[in-house]
């Protein structure tokens, strides 16, 4: 058996094909055809978040060493990452899932975003690290991170794959950022447009439907396109007391 | 967590900002509308020649969001108020919302169809 495939089950051919900057609707990959035109380059290959989540991975299990630490997510978008990151941490850990309404056209009259499911697991004592695939306005990281401190935890912090700051609301401190992206919408490893293009093992730029891609300041800039380790995240690396 | 009570509504100026209003609802975030009057320009005995009202203020993060619906080649003016409010006031937190940023709201929150109605002709000036 092939365990390196089974791990990662990504397709060799597109795996073989995502080099970053390359127009992913140019890829020879079914998917990737039907949204030629949405489809802009790739921000982040594969290998490069696997490298990634390794270097995180690493941090988490030194810092939370000999702690009872759960990793929490919110479905959907989240479960690439968790799947990955928790498989490198070499601590013991446990995982448990929300899942939140989220504001749109049949939501607005409902009044208030709730949980369409809750934990499973009791965080109250333990230490929880809040994962996060992508933080932008942050309105609804506000209103989990309320509802997990209420549980009364015995810390709770923030790790996520992707930060775009650009599009900031509401600040919180992020304790273990993978890379901070540009302005613009991104698909694949998990993060979706309208429930699609979740599948595809790499993060690209994405244009809407009837949007223009960003002109503003001319094209998206190869040198915009290269992943970027926000300075924040750089203390991860720092070795215990240093 | 108490639902805001919908007839308990500032007259906004704009639909956009209702739209913005009831977004911050639905999660939860306290706000305010236009509480507060800064004075960005004074003259020399200090009797004030301009103020700037942001408007909405997060009570939970003590921030300041003026939302602008204009085309962004027509948006100096409210850079010129944020930017003098920095000067006057470098104490306040505020988050200047441009029409990119509200229609790509919009866009995540899957209202695009709203767009027209919201930030286009069809919006109140």
């Amino acid at each position: 058996m092939d365990l390196t495939v089974m791990s990662n089950p990504s397709s060799e051919k597109t795996r073989l094909n995502d080099g970053p900057g390359q127009p992913a609707g140019a890829l020879p990959n079914p998917i990737c055809e039907a949204w030629r035109d949405q489809l802009g380059e790739i921000l982040l290959t594969s290998a490069q978040i696997d490298g990634r989540v390794s270097v995180l991975a690493e941090a988490i299990s030194r810092d939370y060493a000999g702690q009872s630490l759960v990793l929490v997510g919110v479905l959907r978008g989240i479960f690439f990452f968790m799947a990955d990151l928790l498989r490198a941490i070499t601590i013991p850990a446990s995982v448990d899932f929300v899942a939140i309404s989220r504001y749109g056209p049949s939501e607005r009259t409902h009044g208030a975003v709730r949980f369409t499911k809750d934990l499973d697991l009791t965080i109250e004592g333990r230490h929880v690290l809040f994962i996060e695939d992508i933080v932008d306005t942050g309105l609804t990281l506000a209103y989990i991170l309320r509802n997990l401190r209420a549980r009364n935890p015995a810390s709770l912090s923030i790790c996520t794959l992707l930060d775009r700051p650009k599009r900031r609301l509401v600040n919180f401190e992020l304790a273990y950022i993978g890379f901070e992206i540009p302005d613009c919408w991104v698909v694949g490893y998990g993060l979706d447009y309208r429930e699609d293009l979740r599948q595809l093992p790499f993060i690209a730029a994405f244009t809407p439907p009837g949007r223009r891609p960003p002109t503003s300041n001319g094209p998206l800039a190869p040198q915009v396109l290269v992943p970027t380790i926000h300075p924040r995240s750089i203390r991860i690396t720092e070795q215990p007391g240093s | 967590m108490a639902l805001p009570d919908p007839n308990d509504r500032p007259k906004f100026a704009h639909p956009s900002e209702a739209e913005f209003a009831q977004l911050l609802d639905y999660y939860g975030i306290g706000w305010q509308y236009e509480p507060t009057n800064f004075v960005i320009v004074e003259d020399a005995e200090g009797k004030p020649l301009e103020l700037f009202s942001p408007d909405f203020y997060l009570t939970d993060f003590n921030l300041y969001i003026e939302l602008t619906t204009a085309r962004q080649k027509l948006i100096a003016y409210k850079r010129r108020k944020v930017r003098l409010l920095h000067e006057k006031h470098p104490e306040v937190n505020i988050k200047l919302l441009t029409r990119d940023d509200f229609v790509k709201l919009l866009d995540k929150y899957g209202l695009d169809s709203d767009e027209q109605s919201l930030v286009g002709k069809d919006a109140l000036e």
